[in-house]
């Protein structure tokens, strides 16, 4: 009886080094670097989808420069929400 | 040729051409290196699930931690609801990396390298998404590109943007995975280049540069994978739960 108190503690306590050392390799492993790449892709696409549709819906409408000005500015937005969520997310699970 | 160093992401084709009404549907050296990922792969989970013992062989051992690495990111990112899911994110993780890795090899073709694959990729990633989340939520999905708390003035402008930072997805998606391979593999051949040109005197600092960009570029490779994967759970995790 007595050894298995003991093994139940030992148990223990190696789950908590495991928590532990888990908790510091999440601060500094390869997947940090992942999230730095993203960002800078996911500003541009915005702008590019953005700027896209504005172009595609002039030469539908015939409105030459007005709506791809639009949109360009929406996809911006578009484009700086999007790097906005992602910090968000990142800062959460930090 | 040995110099160009664009000369590396030339698509030929392999054996006969072969014709489907309008469509050239011949095999190059992009399909053959797309079934040598797969058949790798393959292989690798063949035998890495053929003898299953206690004490894992190193062949198990790696079957076993992609195995745990996938699950344990679909639990962190897309929660136990994205658990069905487990096969595509887990075929899509390893075909990356693994045509990522074959394209490491010298002589070898890198197929994601070539924006059509990844935006392929991509695209069906997007649709599928979209798809599931109709399914899930019904018309109440479209709830996504309204956000809560935002006055009615300023409605129709935000979902304009919401709607083009959601199809902003696939391209960023496709975008990055191309981008950084076509980059990659280009710097290692200018360097390379450079090896050749500078000669026996010169040529030993970019070939040191080279063994250390050869080392970046199986980090990068991994990475994108990785990016690639992960960003398909947050996706899904969006469809499946329905909130930022």
């Amino acid at each position: 009886m007595k050894n298995l108190k003991e093994i139940s503690t030992r148990l223990e306590s190696a789950k908590k080094n495991i928590n532990k050392r888990e908790k510091i390799n999440k601060s500094s492993n390869a997947a940090s670097l992942g999230k730095a790449l993203k960002i800078s892709t996911e500003l541009v696409a915005a702008v590019v989808v953005g700027t896209t549709i504005g172009f595609l819906l002039d030469n539908w409408f015939g409105t030459k420069p007005l709506l791809t000005i639009c949109f360009f500015i929406m996809g911006v937005a578009a484009g700086i929400l999007n790097v906005f969520r992602s910090a968000k997310r990142m800062h959460k699970k930090l | 040729m040995a110099l160009n160093p664009m000369h590396q992401f030339e698509v030929y084709k392999i054996g006969p051409e072969i014709n489907l009404g309008k469509i050239n549907l011949s095999f190059t050296n992009a399909s053959l290196f797309m079934t040598i990922s797969a058949m790798l792969i393959l292989i690798l989970l063949f035998f890495g699930t053929k003898k299953k013992s206690l004490i894992p062989s190193k062949i198990q051992l790696v079957t076993e931690m992609s195995y745990t690495f996938v699950a344990k990111m679909i639990n962190d990112t897309a929660g136990t609801s994205a658990k069905s899911f487990f096969p595509f994110i887990f075929t899509l993780f390893m075909f990356i990396l693994f045509c990522n890795m074959v394209g490491m090899m010298p002589y070898s073709f890198t197929v994601t390298s070539h924006i059509i694959v990844t935006f392929i990729l991509a695209a069906f990633i997007f649709v599928g998404v979209t798809v599931v989340g109709f399914v899930k939520h019904g018309i109440k999905y479209l709830e996504l590109f309204v956000p809560k708390g935002v006055p009615i003035v300023l409605l129709p402008l935000i979902v304009i943007i919401e709607i083009i930072s959601y199809l902003s997805r696939p391209v960023s998606l496709s975008v990055r995975l191309f981008a950084n391979m076509m980059a990659g593999h280009t710097m290692l051949k200018v360097f390379g280049g450079f090896v050749i040109s500078l000669g026996l005197i010169g040529g030993w600092l970019p070939l040191s540069f080279s063994v250390a960009l050869t080392g970046l570029e199986i980090l990068v490779a991994f990475l994108q994978a990785y990016v690639f994967a992960i960003l398909t759970c947050i996706y899904l995790n969006d469809a499946l739960n329905l909130h930022h």
